[in-house]
């Protein structure tokens, strides 16, 4: 499901558009709304909220719990996220929803070790929604200096997969040397 | 009665069978009395006609039947017989055919949508208006008029990603001649989509287009549309972006007036600050409300502080957190912790937070163009500068060949000419042309 | 021909005087509580409409002087017809007398020096006005049934003296604009304009005073029109009062540039400015607006304006001290003289705008040869605390008049080192972008053009259908975060 999971997507817009007699069901729209939230598509989460019809939100936890994670997105509240995170998921969302859990624990590794110089450890525990103990775990993993109570992050860059790179380069090495030869001669 | 009816089934297979479709739609005009005044037996007047071959014959019966359909208060089970030989229409018609009456077309779309909208269930037309529209466009960048359409059940179901399939290409071409309405709404109703989705240049854009359509008058919609490129302009620029020479003189004129509320908050913005856009937001509360613009409003604010921070990382290289709080009006450090750490996740600033010391360190943009990432992205900029600048020319050559261009461009002044005032094309010839000077760079 | 000269002199005044009214009416009230100004002496440099003009405002404006000022004026305003004003003079004085809180020296001596409005004096100037006017203007008939053009021309020219005489700025500026038509030479021209010039600038209508100046300034062979000498006089009256125009509306660099053309021989307008007050105005502008080598070149070296400076020599050590860099005496002194300027009418409304200008300029000198400054000491070499000086310094960061950074933690501002290299990527990405972003819009209104979309007027039973299409699809914007 993760995998394919662009395919998995449009399969499922195109459902709901298409639905054409029995509205249509909830775990259609968990889905759709838990997609959105992996693909860090906050708007579309917040309007298919909006749409989604009030029985549905009535009967069905597993919305309201993903919409409670996708609140939490919106405000950018780390420690709540991994809170409203933490909770069972039913079996039709819950891949996503634990790829999700993994994807926010990055970002927000990523993001400390780009924004902070220096920070405290129950301030990292708290972002990445682990124990004192696991993130020092870690933090030194990571290589981060580990001073008390005190985490100083290296920056992490993200990295780009390597065989677009290299697709790139090779085209363009070729402009370049095409550049070249023309400001030469 | 009846065979009224068989005469116009009658017409309709004996041209359709000449393919003497000119001269077809000129007589459904005529029959579009006895249509609607018939409407109990339209259905079996559809039940004579084919599909694909009686296309245009087909659609004049179903524009008929909405013509005489009561929306008011009507179910989606009323209505659902409708929808469904719509549907059906839509999928099943001849684009060819339907094509030489795209007037008619649109109007069934309009009466559609106009349905959907009355019923309550306006995501249902959304896939088939999608289809609608492919029909009947001759390219992808072509506009008809039920764009607008499309725009306004996607808004209205909340549902956005089928509309940007076609609001992300760029309009080149318009199918439907002198029809400002529809034209006005798909912009207007696209700027809100763009948005209600945060993509705010775009939706500036769409927005601009809006005010700068030519004018006699000032629409409603233009006026609309105007307060919310106030709004996002502010958004996007920290000020009001001056509208392109070229809006009618008129619009500039009385558009400003008003929307009077929103220059004052424009003002205020320029002050940068937060207090003085609040006291605006305040004192005009009622209406922006009425305006249905208070939650972008309400963006403007959160915007100023942001550009508040953005300021202080121009200024300073050093700064604890709690000078930032209190430089950009925060009630504290731990506010202007997490502004920053979401600018700096967005990319908007480029900072480290020390939380020992309760500094922030602010850097310049790291980027060094450098990269191969960077390098493709700026060919990618460049062949699209150079493939719009190629389109430019073929536009430019199209209209030197024009007899009317080349009779202006001699200077010889055809007497029938003057008497008769300069045809449309020569006019529309004649003020495109000058405007190639002002946007060469 | 009449009528249409008078519509032509009162049209362009009536379209702008609303807006220089709005220019005043943004003026502060505010107190000076301690001139060092000697009264009699700054008296004696005006004449004319400028000295009661300034002596009032000196009442307005400066409680200590108030009853002196207004008793001067009161004296000086006996020597004319300006009935009307003399008679508010004396309701003002009235009214400073009767206020609480006198001086105790002017308490003491109220009872025998409160001067009584003199009935006869009024009635007799009345009269007096109102038989010169019927003179002018009999006189001026004649000449016209006569149609000799200078005849006429000097008739308007009297009644317009007279006008100005009794304060009646509005006719005055008619009878003097209606000469125009009657002026046979350059010479005439010139001297017309002048005349418009005066009285406009009395109106405070800097918009006609620029447009007057222009005029006088284009009159054919307007070089030659007098002597050598006596054109350099006139030169020095147009730029002093393009000069105040251009001081009023806020340009103070251009203000500047027209002051220290002045030359100090040609001097001579009592009744509009005083030297002194050309070396003031176009020192201090010239401080604000001018950069070092402007300072040097135009300022310092200018032979003709040092002549002026000398005429006020605090501000010539101010300009001095500038220059030599030392900022901290430099703007104690510009504090010290503070009080006085606040009291001159024309400058007093840019006294702020114009030493922020010049205590900015202090600061972006200070620092233009350094990469790295202490920002401790920096404060100390302006009298200000060391975080006044930090949002003095971001305002001028952001303004881009210094190229800096503030490192708040140890109070270092840092030169900014702009790379050139990444500044113009960043540039030619923006300026492509702008570019996409107009092509688009220029290929779309093509298509607009080309198939007429237009908005057009409403037809009343319409509206409904083509102008209010928007409720609907508005209600999806409500609730938005």
């Amino acid at each position: 499901m993760i995998k394919d999971i662009d395919k998995f997507l449009s399969d499922l817009e195109k459902g709901e558009l298409e639905t054409a007699d029995g509205l249509p069901h909830s775990q259609m729209y968990s889905q759709l709304l838990a997609i959105y939230l992996f693909q860090n598509e906050l708007c579309y989460a917040k309007y298919l909220w909006k749409r989604i019809p009030i029985n549905i939100k009535n009967s069905c936890s597993d919305v309201r719990s993903i919409w409670t994670v996708a609140q939490k997105m919106w405000q950018r509240d780390w420690p709540a996220v991994h809170i409203a995170l933490n909770v069972e998921w039913n079996k039709n969302v819950a891949d996503i929803m634990n790829a999700l859990k993994e994807r926010i624990r990055e970002r927000a590794i990523i993001l400390i070790s780009e924004a902070y110089s220096s920070l405290d450890i129950t301030t990292l525990a708290k972002m990445i929604g682990l124990s004192p103990e696991e993130s020092r775990k870690i933090a030194i993993e990571k290589g981060w200096h580990v001073v008390g109570t005190i985490i100083k992050p290296h920056k992490i860059y993200k990295q780009q997969t390597s065989s677009t790179v290299e697709a790139i380069t090779e085209e363009q090495l070729y402009k370049l040397t095409q550049f070249v030869s023309f400001l030469e001669n | 009665m009846a065979s009224a009816l068989e005469q116009f089934v009658n017409n309709v297979r004996a041209l359709t069978a000449e393919e003497n479709f000119r001269e077809l739609s000129s007589v459904l005009t005529k029959f579009n009395d006895v249509l609607k005044k018939n409407v109990q037996h339209l259905d079996n007047v559809l039940e004579t006609l084919d599909l694909q071959q009686h296309s245009i014959g087909i659609l004049a019966v179903l524009c008929a039947k909405f013509s005489d359909f009561n929306f008011v208060s009507v179910t989606m089970e009323v209505f659902k017989p409708l929808f469904n030989q719509v549907q059906e229409f839509i999928v099943g018609c001849n684009g060819e055919q339907v094509r030489l009456v795209p007037d008619m077309y649109a109007e069934l779309c309009h009466h559609f949508t106009d349905a959907l909208v009355e019923v309550k269930m306006p995501i249902r037309g959304i896939d088939l208006l999608c289809r609608a529209i492919r029909k009947i466009q001759l390219y992808d960048s072509q506009l008809t008029s039920i764009h607008g359409d499309l725009c306004k059940l996607c808004l209205l179901a909340k549902c956005f990603k089928p509309a940007l399939e076609f609001l992300d290409i760029d309009i080149t071409g318009i199918s439907t001649d002198d029809d400002a309405k529809y034209f006005l709404l798909y912009f207007y109703y696209g700027g809100m989509i763009y948005t209600a989705l945060k993509n705010y240049e775009r939706a500036l854009y769409f927005f601009e287009v809006c005010v700068m359509t030519p004018a006699t008058a000032v629409s409603h919609i233009m006026l609309e549309a105007y307060k919310k490129y106030i709004l996002v302009s502010l958004i996007l620029n920290g000020k009001i972006i001056l509208l392109p020479n070229y809006t009618s003189n008129l619009v500039k004129r009385h558009i400003k007036r008003l929307s009077i509320p929103y220059q004052e908050l424009a003002t205020a913005y320029s002050t940068n600050s937060c207090d003085d856009v609040q006291e605006i937001i305040e004192k005009y509360q009622e209406v922006f409300v009425r305006d249905n613009n208070i939650g972008l409003v309400k963006q403007v604010l959160s915007f100023l502080y942001k550009k508040n921070i953005q300021r202080l990382t121009n200024t300073f290289l050093t700064l604890s957190l709690s000078d930032v709080a209190a430089r950009v009006k925060l009630p504290g450090p731990a506010d202007a912790e997490q502004y920053i750490l979401n600018m700096i996740e967005d990319g908007e600033i480029f900072a480290t937070i020390n939380q020992k010391d309760g500094m922030v360190i602010f850097h310049d943009d790291p980027e060094k163009y450098d990269s191969p990432r960077m390098l493709a992205k700026l060919e990618k900029e460049m062949a699209e500068c150079a493939e719009l600048g190629k389109k430019v020319l073929e536009m430019e050559e199209e209209v030197i060949v024009t007899p009317q261009y080349v009779r202006k461009a001699c200077g010889q002044n055809d007497p029938d000419d003057q008497a008769a005032g300069p045809p449309p094309t020569n006019v529309s010839n004649a003020q495109s042309q000058p405007k190639h000077n002002t946007y060469t760079m | 021909m009449f009528s249409f000269a008078q519509q032509n002199a009162v049209e362009p005044m009536q379209v702008d005087a609303p807006a220089e009214d709005n220019d005043n009416t943004e003026e502060e009230p505010y107190i000076v509580e301690n001139p060092t100004l000697d009264l009699e002496v700054y008296a004696n440099s005006y004449a004319g409409l400028a000295k009661l003009f300034r002596l009032m405002y000196i009442a307005d404006h400066c409680p200590t002087l108030r009853i002196e000022a207004l008793k001067m004026a009161i004296t000086y305003v006996m020597t004319t017809y300006n009935v009307s004003l003399y008679l508010i003079l004396h309701k003002k004085l009235a009214q400073a007398l009767s206020a609480p809180g006198l001086p105790d020296v002017a308490a003491q001596s109220t009872s025998q020096d409160i001067p009584i409005v003199d009935q006869i004096w009024v009635d007799s100037r009345s009269k007096k006005a109102a038989l010169k006017l019927e003179k002018f203007d009999t006189d001026l008939k004649n000449y016209k049934s006569n149609s000799i053009k200078e005849s006429i021309r000097r008739g308007h020219d009297d009644l317009g003296d007279h006008y100005l005489d009794c304060g009646d700025l509005g006719n005055a500026l008619k009878c003097y604009s209606r000469a125009r038509d009657y002026c046979t030479s350059g010479k005439h021209v010139v001297n017309m304009c002048w005349n418009v010039l005066k009285v406009s600038i009395y109106l405070q209508n800097w918009t006609h005073v620029i447009s007057y100046v222009t005029k006088a300034q284009n009159t054919p062979d307007f070089p030659d029109v007098h002597g050598k000498d006596n054109n350099l006089a006139i030169v020095t009256k147009l730029k002093i009062a393009a000069g105040l125009a251009e001081l009023a509306t806020r340009k103070y660099k251009s203000a500047a540039k027209l002051f220290l053309q002045a030359s100090l021989d040609h001097c001579d307008f009592p009744e509009i400015l005083s030297p002194g007050n050309i070396a003031l105005y176009g020192g201090l502008c010239a401080l604000a607006t001018f950069d070092r080598h402007e300072l040097q070149k135009q300022v310092i070296f200018s032979s003709s304006f040092k002549l002026f400076l000398e005429l006020e020599p605090q501000l010539r050590d101010i300009i001095f001290k500038f220059y030599e860099s030392k900022y901290a005496s430099c703007l104690k002194l510009l504090d010290e003289i503070k009080d006085n300027i606040l009291l001159d009418m024309y400058i007093a409304p840019h006294v702020n705008t114009l030493y922020l200008q010049i205590r900015n300029r202090a600061l972006i000198q200070y620092f233009s040869p350094y990469l790295s400054a202490d920002m401790r000491r920096m404060a100390t070499a302006f009298n200000r605390t060391v975080s006044a000086l930090e949002d003095e310094l971001m305002q001028l960061i952001l303004d881009g008049q210094i190229q800096a950074r503030i490192d708040s933690h140890n109070k270092i501002l840092y030169a900014k080192d702009v790379d050139q290299r990444s500044t113009t990527f960043e540039k030619s990405i923006s300026l492509g972008k702008e570019y996409r972003r107009r092509t688009r819009m220029l290929i779309l209104r093509a298509a607009i053009l080309k198939h007429q979309i237009q908005v057009k007027s409403p037809q009343r039973e319409t509206t409904q259908g083509g102008e209010m299409p928007v409720a609907p699809g508005n209600t999806s914007q409500t609730s938005r975060n």
